[in-house]
């Protein structure tokens, strides 16, 4: 019965859950819990990843300056993304504009454009073959854990995002920007009125997390081996079913979501033709979307 | 009357007067250029095999037209993003544009034959650098390929298979019409040598981590996998092999015949076995002519299978519109086309057969030390 199988479907379902939580939880912190419509987070990712291919390829420094590197990249490409598409929407501050949806919402669209833009462009200057990393930087070195077979960036993988998860959970719950994030997100005007910058809020929020994405985008890089303009897409779009199915602001709900997504997959591939193993994120979404429009984890909220 | 008289003659004169004006116009203008279409991802997903169809097409292009020939020719390149829609529009486009007399792509399979059903309305010749999809050819008498079929592939590489002694197979390819007659193509011929099928599916183009469909192909216990994926999909999937500590032979078609296969596996690309068309190491002039070129264009890489057909294709055409001058019209490049018989081309000799399928011979490569190896068996 105990068929060690089912035990290494689940170890690599657990360690593709890990993948998406990484990219979730900084998707899910600018998206959800600030409540900003930022369809660009996948872009942030790709950007992270090549950053840190550059300079792999300059100068070969050691990983966690390959990391930093990207972290920099993140936090610059974070700020130009919030200048760019986010603040020419913030800047009628009367009463309408801020509760009008539309004024939020337009940023889907604004966020969508710098995407493409940015995804077009890195094809013209890096071109859109994969790029591979230098094979002493991959962190896929085989580990057999009793009867499954792991790699070693499933547990730099698992670090990262505890690590990312329980910092912003501090974050959010226990300082001030937390307060004023929660704030921001919760009511603009009202938090503008009890006097919190929220413009100086949004943009440390849109670095802290474009921080992550980029992160995020190094790591994967490194655990597949393969650098590419289009590589953000699929992983943005698994993030935004788990932050959807997690109920968009709890970003433990979304780190959780992403295991089961993951977990799922890599069971249904068993039972299902693997082409079809996509089909399992699309069906959870409409899902959740139908018998919980608030998500799995997530507090009572007008949207989902 | 005699204004109905006049208002004739004044219509009659205008007429042959346009007639003649256009003739002429015509006339002169084919003696300069010749326009050909080229619809090719650009963009999106697949845009690298585009990018370098059109770099492929350009160093044929630039040949013709410093070889002093009585015409020169324009190739419209137009970007489809490997999309049957996007494919279709440029499809009409193209037949639209009266100065076109043949078409190169597009890229897949799909869209490929989706973008057929126009150039078969419009009796426009249509050459396929890559297309290999069975039903493609037979859409009309106007769709051309220069690429080896699966129904060619498939049966070739199972009987190599076989010859190694490997009767329990795995076979797997990406979820497209192209990766479907991988599948059908080996399997048939599989069971026909009367070996067995062990394991067949499907997975998206793109996938990241093989790994789950790796430990259920292994599950099956298969004495090989006969693979149908592209280099990024097969780089992957050869790496997760490795990581997963597998050791089952690995035989794949010519569309993993990339020098980027072994760049992004590494080690893990090592004795993987495949058939491909085309040898940049091979010392005819030729080949080597076109391997410098594209050298000096892409920063001294080497060029893959798929350049190379493209390259070949591109001069297949530009052949048949030579024959086909003066004046070259749609139907008159058809037949031209139709009519190549050893075309000398970087992937051997090509003719088409009277399905206007181009008959490639194969090369059994292995992996060997970093590198393709041409290998007996």
């Amino acid at each position: 019965m105990f068929d060690p199988y089912y035990l290494q479907q689940l170890a690599i379902g657990l360690s593709l859950g890990m993948t998406y939580a990484l990219m979730a939880i900084g998707f899910t912190l600018i998206f959800g819990v600030l409540n900003v419509v930022n369809f660009a987070h996948g872009e942030v990712y790709t950007l992270g990843a090549f950053a840190g291919l550059v300079l792999i390829s300059a100068t070969a420094p050691p990983i966690v300056a390959v990391i930093l590197g990207a972290l920099a990249i993140g936090a610059l490409a974070g700020f130009s993304l919030e200048r760019l598409a986010f603040k020419p929407f913030r800047r009628f501050t009367d009463e309408a504009s801020l509760k009008s949806r539309a004024m939020r919402e337009s940023t889907l669209l604004s966020s969508l454009a710098v995407s493409i833009v940015v995804r077009e462009a890195l094809e013209i200057v890096f071109g859109s073959q994969m790029r591979s990393v230098p094979f002493e930087y991959l962190i896929n070195t085989p580990v057999r854990v009793g009867p499954v077979i792991l790699v070693t960036g499933d547990f730099i993988i698992f670090g990262v995002a505890a690590a990312m998860l329980i910092g912003l959970q501090f974050l959010l719950t226990r300082t001030r920007v937390g307060l004023a994030i929660r704030a921001v997100s919760n009511n603009p005007l009202g938090a503008k009125y009890v006097g919190i910058d929220t413009d100086r809020t949004i943009i440390t929020t849109f670095v802290v997390g474009s921080m992550m994405g980029a992160a995020a985008g190094i790591l994967m890089g490194l655990y597949y081996g393969a650098v590419f303009p289009a590589m953000g897409f699929t992983p943005g779009i698994k993030a935004f079913v788990a932050m959807v199915m997690g109920g968009l602001s709890s970003i433990p709900g979304a780190v959780i979501c992403a295991l089961i997504l993951g977990i799922s997959e890599s069971m249904a591939t068993t039972f299902v033709s693997s082409g079809w193993s996509d089909m399992v994120a699309y069906g959870f979404l409409i899902l959740t979307l139908i018998f919980f429009p608030n998500g799995l984890f997530g507090a009572r909220r007008e949207r989902v | 009357m005699t204004f109905r008289l006049l208002t004739l003659t004044t219509l009659t004169a205008a007429g042959i007067a346009t007639g003649i004006a256009t003739g002429i116009a015509g006339s002169a203008f084919a003696a300069d250029t010749v326009k050909l279409g080229y619809q090719l991802p650009l963009t999106g997903d697949t845009a690298q095999y585009g990018q370098d169809f059109r770099k492929a097409a350009e160093i044929a292009l630039t040949e013709f037209n410093a070889a002093g020939k009585p015409f020169k020719v324009e190739i419209v390149f137009e970007d489809s993003r490997s999309d049957a829609k996007e494919g279709t529009n440029i499809a009409r486009k193209f037949v639209d544009d009266k100065e076109i007399v043949g078409v190169l792509g597009d890229f897949t399979s799909g869209v490929s034959m989706a973008a057929a059903q126009v150039y078969k309305d419009a009796g426009m010749p249509q050459l396929s650098q890559t297309a290999s999809h069975p039903d493609y050819t037979k859409v009309s008498k106007y769709q051309f390929r220069n690429i080896a079929t699966q129904a060619q592939e498939g049966p070739y590489n199972a009987k190599w298979m076989a010859t190694k002694g490997f009767k329990n197979v795995a076979v797997i390819a990406e979820q497209t019409d192209w990766g479907q007659s991988v599948v059908s193509g080996f399997s048939d011929a599989v069971k026909a040598n009367g070996g067995t099928v062990a394991f067949s599916e499907f997975f998206n183009r793109g996938l990241k981590d093989y790994r789950s469909l790796i430990s259920k192909i292994e599950r099956a216990k298969p004495d090989a996998i006969y693979t149908g994926f592209f280099y990024e999909d097969g780089a992957q999937f050869l790496k997760q092999l490795q990581q997963l500590g597998i050791k089952t032979p690995v035989y794949s078609t010519s569309a993993a015949y990339s020098p980027k296969l072994i760049e992004l596996a590494g080690g893990a690309a090592e004795g993987v076995h495949l058939t491909s068309n085309f040898l940049p190491t091979d010392p005819s002039p030729n080949v080597q002519h076109f391997v410098d070129e594209w050298k000096k264009r892409s920063e001294g890489a080497v060029p893959g299978q798929f350049p190379a057909q493209a390259y070949d294709a591109v001069r297949i055409m530009l052949a048949a519109v030579e024959k086909a001058s003066p004046n070259p019209t749609r139907e008159k490049v058809r037949d031209a086309l139709a009519q190549t018989k050893d075309f000398p081309g970087v992937t051997g000799k090509t003719s088409f057969s009277a399905d206007r399928e181009a008959e490639k011979e194969l090369v059994k490569v292995e992996v060997k030390g970093g590198a393709f190896i041409p290998v007996a068996d």
